[in-house]
């Protein structure tokens, strides 16, 4: 052995800083090199935390996975997704390769133009399979309505395609409502009644009550239950005509009345624990609490809860609320998100999808032989009975906001739904008049 | 190198005039941090605050606009007003507490330390937690509080449905987590304190409440002021527990100023109004320290 041995050799610092160097370096190439190879068909998908995605995540994404997908799924509460996701996008942070929006957020995305065009991607908006309403949605400035200003004259794009064809039905108790869904609202109030009377829940209805979304949200169908229209064609208000004040004289009244004491600070969890746990007789809700009916462990009434069309004054109307995804132009893996689009609505993936128990997107979805869920089926007669969209507008937020303000004031009081619209119509106005509607 | 070398090297920095170079280049690092972190973002925030945008992007400079409209907006009117009065509640009560608090606990008793740590235990929890807590105590479909009415045979108690209960239920959960703030501050402070007057007073023959009035309270002033200029600049501040617990509502009876600029900021996305409200949210603030900060002069040279 000489001193020629290197493994004899004392290190010098200089060796060390040399090797350390050349370590790095490896560590730094080697650590590149696979990870762009496991990037191939990476994609990273925003969601916010919602019961009707619950499908989708237990059998659509292993499904994708084993298509080559490496999919990662961050949740997000309801609440501050919208800016979290409109920063990533706005500021190109490129933390997102697909979010799952809620629908009323696509004019906000659409009109920043942050979203990539889908169509021109290679997702065909036309195909029939679609379902027309949900696709619709899919397209800034919309193909149909009226449109805000700037974007009077442009080309509808598709920035989005509907995720989840998620919509409200009515959830309601089978051993309350024995001949079936109620049809109207003086059904669901009187057999309701009957079922207190009787001890077999406690309330006729529950819905939200808290200020903003949740209270416009559980207002919304009764509203167009009665025939109400939310703006006209150039964007006036509407929504406090004759038909609009009927809607919420009732809901702050009667429905005010047959529903739980503390159901002004109600949100989606205590009225789903208020339909699932059995106080109350009938709910209208999105699929999130509705797909659980039936699951011994998250009701106390397996059996008892049945779903149907919402119950009508003048029409049987209900509110669309899709999840719809859409692509940031930041994405740092457009091109798989993109393919994973094409293949999760595609015909196959649909049918898995509502086998899944979730509601689809296509027709074809519907057709499946073995629906996952009840709900499925009546989900589809409610398309067929009509659905419709919140307004198509970037500022919805804030209407929204505006009238749960003062629809929420009224609940409060139990009475003045009229004078809240004409509280609110006046403000929404104002509003829409500096953000530049009527110029 | 050896040691020579050194004189001759030192003289060719000193000729470069780099000694005297040298300070400012030292600062330098720190200097641009804070010009990075402090100056630039107070600059683009009043920058964007005199611009009007639209998705997301300032569409034409309205100079002064967004201040003016402030003053004329209702909702930012009524959120002032939720603020000021939600501070001045919340301070106010747990000035008080934190008052009696550290009176109490100044003295030495046994189990007296156990004590002391266990009142500040509500100021280290994170404030989303408590939110979460006090909205447990408070539903009232499956809360503490209408649990107990209902075994006693009651109804289901709403706090967080009625504007009055709701902002009475948050200035609770702040007095509930702060006060100990103002109790740990206002015991340093009294421990402090001198103890030949308080000696002098009891040869006097003075009693616990003219010792309290004559002594205590005038020699702990400098702190108090301390105490409630600091709770008060931060209870402006307050946004986790009323986000959580609240969401400003019902209607708009728990809406602080901090909740409408986030509304505004970022779910509206009314990005320079939202700027001019958070720039006149901190020259409020800033007035307010300053007041205070001469007030603190005032009773020192009293």
């Amino acid at each position: 052995m000489t001193d020629n041995n290197p493994f004899q050799r004392s290190l010098s610092r200089r060796t060390l800083l040399q090797g350390s160097a050349g370590l790095a370096v490896a560590a730094a190439l080697g650590g590149t090199v696979p990870a762009k190879a496991a990037d191939a068909k990476k994609v990273i998908i925003g969601a916010f935390a919602d019961g009707g995605l619950t499908p989708f995540k237990d059998k659509i994404i292993p499904l994708a996975k084993s298509q080559g997908f490496d999919i990662t799924f961050l949740e997000d509460e309801y609440g501050v997704t919208l800016e979290k996701w409109f920063a990533d996008a706005q500021n190109k942070a490129g933390q997102y390769d697909l979010y799952l929006l809620d629908d009323p957020w696509v004019p906000q995305f659409g009109a920043a133009d942050v979203l990539e065009d889908l169509g021109a991607a290679g997702i065909d908006g036309s195909n029939s399979d679609w379902i027309g309403p949900l696709i619709d949605m899919g397209y800034w400035p919309p193909r149909q309505g009226p449109r805000v200003k700037g974007f009077e004259t442009a080309t509808p794009t598709l920035v989005t395609v509907p995720f989840v064809g998620d919509l409200q039905t009515l959830t309601y108790r089978n051993d309350v409502f024995t001949d079936g869904a109620p049809a109207t609202w003086d059904d669901v109030i009187t057999k309701g009644k009957a079922g207190v009377a009787a001890g077999k829940i406690k309330y006729p209805v529950v819905f939200r009550g808290v200020t903003g979304n949740p209270i416009v949200t559980s207002w919304y169908p009764v509203f167009l239950s009665f025939g109400g229209e939310f703006f006209d064609d150039k964007w006036n208000v509407t929504f406090n005509n004759e038909k609009g004040k009927a809607a919420a004289e009732f809901f702050v009244g009667t429905m005010k009345q047959n529903a739980p004491p503390g159901v002004v600070e109600f949100d989606s969890d205590q009225e789903g624990a208020a339909i699932l746990g059995g106080d109350a007789g009938a709910i209208i809700q999105y699929s999130g609490n509705a797909i659980k009916s039936d699951d011994p462990a998250q009701t106390k009434v397996p059996g008892k809860l049945d779903f149907g069309v919402v119950p009508k004054q003048e029409k049987a109307i209900a509110q669309l609320g899709i999840f719809i995804a859409g692509v940031p132009k930041s994405a740092p893996n457009k091109q798989n998100s993109i393919d994973f689009l094409k293949w999760y609505t595609s015909p196959d993936t649909q049918a898995k999808l509502a086998e899944a128990g979730s509601i689809p997107v296509t027709r074809s979805g519907f057709a499946v032989k073995d629906p996952g869920n009840r709900l499925i089926p009546v989900a589809l007669k409610q398309l067929d009975a009509g659905a419709l969209p919140r307004p198509r507008m970037p500022d919805w937020a804030k209407v929204e906001e505006l009238l749960g303000n003062e629809l929420n004031k009224a609940l409060q009081a139990g009475s003045g739904g009229g004078d809240a619209l004409d509280a609110a119509a006046k403000s929404v106005t104002a509003y829409l008049t500096q953000a530049g509607y009527y110029a | 190198m050896t040691a020579s070398a050194l004189p001759i090297r030192r003289e060719r920095l000193q000729g470069a005039g780099l000694d005297a170079a040298l300070p400012y280049l030292l600062l330098a690092p720190a200097v641009l941090i804070v010009l990075a972190v402090l100056i630039y973002p107070l600059y683009d925030g009043l920058r964007a605050s005199t611009a009007f945008y639209r998705y997301g992007k300032p569409l034409r400079d309205v100079g002064f606009d967004n201040y003016i409209k402030l003053w004329s907006d209702p909702e930012f009117l009524n959120s002032l007003w939720v603020t000021v009065s939600f501070v001045t509640l919340s301070v106010a009560i747990e000035t008080v507490l934190g008052l009696l608090l550290a009176l109490f606990c100044a003295r030495e008793f046994r189990g007296i330390r156990l004590l002391r740590t266990v009142l500040i235990i509500p100021m280290v929890i994170t404030p989303v937690v408590v939110a979460i807590v006090f909205r447990l105590i408070y539903a009232s479909d499956a809360g503490m509080l209408t649990a107990f009415s209902e075994a006693l045979g009651g109804q289901p108690v709403q706090i967080l449905g009625n504007p009055l209960t709701a902002f009475s239920g948050l200035v609770a959960l702040d007095v509930w987590e702060w006060t100990p703030l103002l109790f740990l501050i206002i015991l340093a402070g009294l421990q402090s304190l001198p103890v030949e007057p308080f000696e002098a007073a009891r040869v006097d023959g003075a009693g616990a409440w003219r010792t309290f009035i004559d002594h205590t309270l005038p020699m702990l002033r400098p702190v108090l002021a301390v105490a409630i200029v600091l709770r008060t600049i931060d209870a402006f501040g307050t946004f986790d527990q009323v986000f959580v617990l609240t969401g400003g509502g019902p209607g708009q009876s728990t809406l602080l100023l901090s909740i409408f600029g986030y509304n505004t900021a970022f779910k509206f996305q009314q990005t320079g109004y939202a700027a001019a409200l958070f720039v006149t949210m901190g020259v409020i603030v800033l007035a307010l320290a300053l007041a205070a900060v001469r007030l603190l002069k005032r009773v020192e040279a009293a």
